[in-house]
């Protein structure tokens, strides 16, 4: 596992997932209808294992992703009173996104799969679409795109979210399939790279807008409008101009990231505690009070960063012919 | 007529985070009251009194608890404690109280022979419009003018009495006391499931079985 | 907390701890004076002495009777002066507005009213000061009026009633805002942010108000000033020369006296004259300050009558702050006008009592008319003006002859709407009633009077003659005896005060503070 530059916890736990899941493949071999259009593996197994290695974690961010977005989604749709049966979607999706990514985590094999790649794709059109509602909601308040509905109506952000873990996990499937794969015309690990650093860069303009509605009270608001920005402009400055030192910059501020995610949690959680009433008025500051489920995408996208970054990697050093 | 909010008791409420033991003590002494307890009135006063509240805010009979309007104004009328204003055609809030029921009596006297509380429901009412419209013809009501006695003290005091008893804010549909935990849900036609459901032509159980939640 | 003897002299003796004096008091501590502020009224802790219901939480307001008459007998009580710690901001609705510079010339721009002796750019600053200090939450563009900083919070989300007034008004083509205002919308060190519960004009359990209470003095405590509870003062004491020596007082069932070298009274606008007419003296026989016969004239109320109407949707307007969006064009709009002033209106949220109150007292319903009325409760929406009433002397208060649990005499308050705020207020009913239409609101009526807000009975001015402060809140008459509250406005605009007073309290400190330094104040 030497290969993927992930930091050795991270490694710990994937390794001991990767022995969960042979264990478990064993146990429930996958049938062979969720292994039909398997495409033939045809790289190095050296290689195989260092992209599946990054696919996977890919999929750990993907899963972060997903899971923030059910469990967003999921407060904040029962608080709009799933007033519109639409408002179901995102839930159903973003678990099936969550379940399709741990999937994608426990499978070893250096091979993409189509039922994983179909959801991923799903997820990203359903982002685009709650993108879509979220904005029709705000249209037809009073006051339209104003601050005050940037705040309060449906939140831009969210949806979006969902986008990236769908994007993410598509990502994920492409690298696994062989050394030249390609998105968007770039090399894949640039492309995701690209696309990590666009999403930390846009969850943090989200988590901005939020804590300036908190008239940012409490100085640890400030951490993750900056910590992530700076992770996102190193992400993509090694991206397009590879150098150790920037790529070392890179990976120290996404391992911040990622932990910072864990750590928004608990902030929030804290936050809750101290609102009126505390954890007994849970009904209440759950719904009202700092969301709890928010940081984790944080850490998603800082785990897709990684990956992205050692795809960089890989594809410096091999040059795909 | 149908309950609006069928099945929803503010009262269900209070051991749930809406209320707090400064707010479980107030409305514990409030549903403590006695109904029959008096200490202002005397016993005719008492009586219209009783009579008039019952006009005045004719409460649903499946009201429970029913609101003891008529003890909670004699509590504040020997209490003392006023508004912290008073129309200068008026007497002091106890004086135009004893006053007004005296001559509320003697207004339904002059006409039947009977006193207020004697009389039967259309006749209360009649009696009561008069005093309203200050189409008064007894003795009784000098130096109380009828109208603005029946405005500022009687109609304000029993209605806020009776908006101030839980069983009034089961019926309406409000929330009730709120504190530590408020309210998140503020947008057209959103409830907190710690609030009333209105029940919907056609949907009346789905409310009832909301409020049966509600808590 | 500091304690200060009574027959050593203070700096300061204040009379009322409300918007005016809390604010006072905190200031000239900080600025190193020693300071007694009395208040007739308990002090509260919000957390652990307020309950949720709306008849018992009249523990707040200020009870003891008054006499009302004139052609429009006011309402006082619930809906006027607190008689707290911190004074009517303990109760009031948070809503935190400047003035239009322009009010602050009323008379020579725009032709009604009087000129105040300070200018609005001067005012701008101690606006800023005290939006700061209540960290105001307000929106992120004000529509109207000067430039002004920040607000050190962002605006609350607007509950349904709200929605109903920004729909009006944009059907109607005029600007709205989210409502400035002095509570929380997110933490402030251990204060939680507003929960939303609506019970605001009964007091704020959950603390989230930014009343006088709870931001202006415990910073007064902690600078060494005093404060004395459940003290009521019934007169202030003057010497030969005819300044005064220190206020007389009642508390835990006797009457003291404390020494002080200045006098502040700041009651509010029916306390404050009370008092000045209560110290009447042999030297002072029409009462202290009052040279001018002013003292008590000019009351000025803010109108507040309001249209209401049904909406299909359920609004449930009990729930957040009462008045979250507001619209000020017709305060800076002057078109088509055919009255002196200006209005602002809100969003409402009115509590059952209240609502009872309303539906028989303001429309005469009782019986099943009136049960059925009060079962649309979570569906009546409306829309309240606080409009500006015109100076008038005959509106004023005065003394009666009864006497109170103090052995006081009784204020009396007469108060008559002049033709000009009936124009006005026939104006904004129409207005609210398209409004409210707009939004497509059903058996809408109007509630034609209700007022709110006192202000005047001791107006600041240019010279002795025609006002009985100056500009530094000093009377003319009396210089170690200043009043410094909503009793000093020469005109009340289309705002609510508190904010206009809590800055025209600082303004004063820092003029005190620069007499002292040049010698200028007393010194018995
Ligand atoms: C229901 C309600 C809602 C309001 N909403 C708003 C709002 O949203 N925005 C706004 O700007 N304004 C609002 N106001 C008005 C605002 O609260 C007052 O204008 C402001 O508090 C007045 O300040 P003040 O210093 O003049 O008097 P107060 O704040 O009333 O303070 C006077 C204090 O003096 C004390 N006192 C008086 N006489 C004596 C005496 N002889 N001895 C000892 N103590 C005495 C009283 O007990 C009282 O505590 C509201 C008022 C009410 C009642
Ligand atoms: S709505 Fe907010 S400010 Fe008003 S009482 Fe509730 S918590 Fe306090």
């Amino acid at each position: 596992m030497r290969a993927a530059r992930i930091t050795r916890r991270q490694q710990d736990s994937l390794t001991s997932l990767h022995e969960a899941a042979s264990n478990l493949r064993q146990k429930y071999a996958v049938p062979d209808v969720l292994r039909t259009h398997v495409r033939p593996v045809t790289t190095s197994s050296r290689e195989a294992q260092w992209r599946n290695a990054a696919g996977r974690q890919l999929n750990l961010g993907a899963a972060l992703l997903s899971l923030s977005v059910l469990a967003d989604s999921g407060i904040e749709h029962y608080r709009g009173s799933f007033q519109n049966r639409a408002m179901y979607v995102p839930l159903g999706v973003s678990a099936l996104a969550l379940a399709a990514s741990l999937f994608g985590v426990l499978d070893t094999r250096a091979r993409s799969h189509v039922l994983r790649d179909g959801l991923y794709g799903v997820a990203a059109m359903t982002g685009v679409i709650g993108l879509g509602f979220h904005g029709y909601n705000i249209l037809k308040r009073p006051g339209r795109f104003s601050w005050l509905n940037l705040f309060y109506a449906a939140p831009l952000g969210a949806p979006v979210a969902l986008l990236l873990a769908g994007a993410l996990g598509r990502g994920a499937e492409k690298v696994r399939e062989d050394r030249s794969s390609r998105i968007l015309g770039h090399p894949a690990g640039q492309t995701l790279g690209l696309l990590t650093s666009a999403g930390l860069a846009g969850t943090a303009a989200e988590a901005g807008l939020l804590h300036f509605r908190g008239a940012f009270q409490n100085p640890g608001m400030f951490l993750p409008v900056t910590l992530p920005p700076v992770a996102a402009g190193l992400l993509a400055a090694s991206v397009i101009n590879p150098g150790n030192a920037l790529r070392r910059a890179a990976k120290a501020c996404l391992n911040l990231t990622a932990l910072l995610g864990f750590a928004g949690v608990a902030f929030h959680a804290y936050g809750v505690s101290r609102s009126m009433g505390g954890w007994r008025n849970w009904s209440q500051n759950l719904l009202g009070g700092p969301p709890l489920p928010a940081p984790p995408s944080f850490t998603g996208l800082a785990l897709g960063g990684l990956a992205a970054l050692s795809l960089v990697d890989k594809e410096q050093r091999s040059p795909s012919t | 007529m149908t309950e609006r909010y069928p099945g929803y008791n503010v009262l269900n409420k209070r051991n749930s985070p809406s209320w707090n033991d400064q707010t479980r003590e107030v409305i514990d002494a409030r549903l403590a009251i006695d109904e029959d307890f008096h200490r202002f009135c005397d016993q005719a006063e008492w009586r219209a009194l009783r009579a008039i509240c019952e006009q005045i805010v004719p409460q649903p009979a499946h009201h429970f608890p029913k609101a003891p309007i008529a003890a909670m104004i004699d509590q504040k009328l020997y209490s003392g404690k006023g508004d912290g204003y008073r129309d200068a055609r008026l007497p002091a809030q106890g004086d135009a109280w004893r006053k007004g029921l005296a001559a509320i009596d003697a207004e339904a006297a002059l006409e039947s022979g009977k006193s207020f509380c004697e009389l039967g429901q259309e006749q209360q009412r009649a009696v009561l419009r008069k005093v309203q419209k200050g189409e008064v013809a007894s003795p009784a009501w000098a130096g109380l003018p009828a109208q603005l006695f029946f405005a500022k003290r009687l109609l304000h005091d029993i209605v806020t009495a009776y908006y101030a008893h839980p069983a009034s804010w089961s019926e309406i549909g409000f929330g009730g006391p709120a504190s530590p935990r408020g309210y998140v849900r503020m947008n057209f036609d959103r409830r907190d499931p710690w609030e009333a459901a209105e029940a919907k032509v056609g949907r009346e159980e789905e409310a009832r079985r909301d409020n049966e939640h509600v808590g | 907390m500091r304690e200060y003897r009574e027959d050593q002299p203070v700096d300061f003796a204040i009379v009322g701890t409300g918007a005016g004096g809390g604010t006072l008091a905190c200031k000239l501590a900080e600025y190193g004076f020693s300071v007694v502020a009395f208040d007739a009224g308990p002090y509260w802790r919000p957390l652990e002495d307020f309950a949720s219901d709306e008849m018992h939480q009249s523990k707040l307001y200020w009870t003891d009777e008054r006499i009302v008459d004139g052609e429009n007998p006011l309402q006082l009580g619930s809906n006027n002066s607190g008689k707290s710690v911190g004074g009517s901001t303990v109760h009031f609705a948070m809503v935190s507005l400047r003035f239009r510079p322009e009010w602050f010339k009323s008379l020579s721009i725009l032709g009604y009213g009087a000129d105040w002796p300070i200018d609005w750019r001067e005012m701008w600053d101690y606006y800023a000061e005290v939006e700061q200090t209540l960290k105001v939450s307000g929106p992120i563009n004000y529509p109207w009026g000067p430039k002004r900083p920040r607000y050190p919070y962002r605006a609350h989300e607007l509950n349904a009633a709200a929605l109903v007034l920004a729909e009006g008004a944009e059907a109607l083509g005029i600007g709205w805002t989210a409502t400035p205002l002095a509570t929380l919308s997110a933490p402030r060190g251990l204060a939680h942010p507003c929960v939303y519960r609506g019970m605001c004009v009964i007091g704020c359990s959950t603390n989230a108000k930014q009343s006088v209470l709870v931001t202006w003095l415990p910073r007064a405590l902690e600078a060494g000033a005093e404060i004395r509870d459940l003290a009521m003062v019934g007169s202030i004491e003057h010497d030969s020369r005819g300044l005064v020596t220190g206020v007389h007082y009642l508390r835990e069932g006797r009457w003291r006296f404390q020494k002080a070298r200045n006098v502040v009274v700041a009651g509010y606008s029916i306390e404050t004259p009370r008092l000045l007419l209560n110290s009447a003296s042999g030297k002072f026989p029409q009462g202290l300050a009052n040279s001018s016969g002013l003292v008590g004239k000019n009351l000025m109320v803010q109108a507040n009558q309001a249209v209401w109407g049904i909406s299909d949707r359920e609004i449930r307007s009990y729930k957040g702050p009462p008045s979250l969006a507001i619209t000020e064009h017709w305060n800076y709009s002057d078109e088509g006008k055919d009255f002196h002033g200006g209005y602002s209106y809100m969003s409402q949220g009115p509590l059952p009592m209240l609502w009872g109150a309303t539906q028989s007292s303001k429309r005469g319903l009782w019986g099943q008319a009136l049960l059925d009325e009060m079962e649309k409760y979570n569906h009546q929406v409306g829309l309240k003006i606080v409009g500006e009433t015109l100076p008038q002397e005959r509106n004023c208060v005065t003394l009666t002859d009864e006497r109170d649990q103090y052995g006081l005499r009784i204020p009396r308050v007469t108060h008559s709407y002049s033709d000009n705020d009936k124009r006005l207020i026939a104006h904004s009913l129409r207005f609210m009633r398209q409004a409210l239409q707009a939004t497509g609101a059903r058996d809408i009526w109007d509630e034609t009077d209700d007022t709110c807000h006192l202000n005047g009975t001791a107006r600041m001015g240019f010279d002795r003659k025609s006002s009985v402060v100056n500009a530094d809140c000093r009377s003319w008459d009396i210089p170690n005896l200043w009043i410094c509250d909503g009793s000093v406005f020469p005109t009340v605009g289309g705002v609510n005060p508190s904010l206009t007073i809590q800055a025209i309290a600082c303004r004063t400190a820092d003029r005190i503070r620069a007499m002292a330094r040049r010698g200028e104040l007393i010194t018995t």
